[in-house]
């Protein structure tokens, strides 16, 4: 079943980009990618704790707005589809739900716009690097939960920008 | 002005809307990402907040060259895409044109209304947004500011600048450098950025 016709989701008014009601800015790789590695850089466990923070708040917020608009979309498979429609919508890559509860549980995502891009730019890396998507998890899971922000932890096991054959992600209340 | 920014902007929203199967958007030769300008603001600003004030400045001058370097290398993916070639190129007469282009582009992308005041060719480039997302992401979370916020739209300025008039790519990256002399989070009506050669270049 299509949950919801993404081509009239993205609109505009007037410059702005308009996803869902809320304003969004078209970004490529680049940048993401520059952004990510100058915090990173500058300031180690904490830059990479503002990327995630950042991107749960993000999309806690935005994944509210969706839901709200769209009150059909009801049971629990159904809100986890559309997260994963949303994340490959937003040109941000591939997410499997798979064993997942309000508990907690393991994502797999086997494709995505950060590790594209940073494999492009800088490589293989030696550590865990989807602090974004991390992020992006928590927050749309508090949303279909029904948990506050920050509830959620996401540890990533594998990750593809270390050559691992998928980005695996552990969910854990904190 | 030979660039018809409602084809290009018309282009980008087509494209936006046109994933692969591995959910990335291959457009004008880069891979695009939507995501709320919040996320962005948030990034920056506690960034900088982060590094404290005394490293403000450098806080600053990280996100600006971090935006420069994406500006540059972003539109010599774009002006080299088969995208380019096949709607924009047509529409270019003289050279300055592609600045107009990039500005296009950038607008399609909602990184603000951009727009171009002042071009002299290999010398300075002015321009105007009015409604910049980092400016009014400024303002919404911290009230007015001191100083320019738009971090991005500085870095990018300078960008267009060194891909037109700068060594070939990829040496003339740092060839502009641009200053934010207005921007709306500190009251000014609109923000605005001035691109000239950065100090000592092409004096050798």
């Amino acid at each position: 079943m299509k949950l919801i016709d993404w081509r009239k989701e993205l609109s505009r008014d007037g410059h702005r980009v308009v996803l869902s009601g809320l304003p969004v800015a078209i970004h490529c790789h680049h940048y993401n990618i520059n952004l990510h590695k100058t915090l990173e850089e500058a300031l180690g466990s904490e830059g990479i704790e503002l990327i995630y923070d950042a991107a749960e708040e993000a999309s806690y917020i935005a994944f509210n707005v969706l839901l709200n608009q769209y009150s059909r979309i009801k049971t629990i498979k159904s809100r986890l589809e559309l997260a994963a429609a949303n994340y490959q919508n937003c040109g941000l890559g591939i997410l499997h739900f798979q064993k997942i509860g309000p508990r907690g549980g393991k994502i797999v995502s086997t494709s995505s716009h950060h590790v594209t891009g940073w494999l492009a730019k800088n490589g293989r890396r030696d550590t865990p690097g989807c602090h974004f998507c991390r992020g992006w998890i928590a927050g749309v899971l508090e949303i279909i939960y029904n948990r506050g922000l920050g509830f959620y932890e996401i540890e990533e096991v594998s990750c593809k920008m270390m050559r691992d054959e998928a980005c695996v992600f552990r969910v854990k209340e904190r | 002005m030979a660039i018809d920014a409602r084809k290009i902007l018309h282009a980008v929203m087509e494209g936006s809307r046109i994933r692969d199967s591995k959910g990335i958007i291959p457009l004008f030769g880069v891979y695009l990402s939507l995501f709320s300008v919040e996320y962005y603001n948030q990034v920056s600003f506690n960034f900088s907040k982060k590094m404290g004030k005394k490293m403000e400045k450098e806080a600053e001058r990280l996100l600006i060259e971090a935006a420069q370097e994406c500006g540059y290398a972003t539109f010599q993916g774009i002006r080299n895409s088969w995208e380019w070639d096949e709607l924009v190129a047509p529409m270019i007469e003289k050279d300055e044109d592609n600045i107009y282009g990039f500005c296009a582009l950038a607008m399609a992308f909602g990184w603000g209304d951009m727009r171009v005041t002042n071009l002299i060719p290999g010398e300075k480039l002015v321009i105007r947004v009015t409604d910049s997302y980092e400016a009014g992401g400024y303002m919404k979370r911290f009230g007015q500011a001191t100083s320019g916020k738009c971090f991005m739209l500085r870095g990018v300025t300078a960008a267009f600048m060194g891909l037109l008039y700068g060594d070939e790519y990829p040496w003339g990256c740092f060839s502009f450098m641009a200053e934010e002399i207005l921007c709306r989070a500190k009251g000014d009506p609109y923000c605005e950025f001035i691109a000239r050669k950065s100090p000592g270049y092409g004096t050798e």
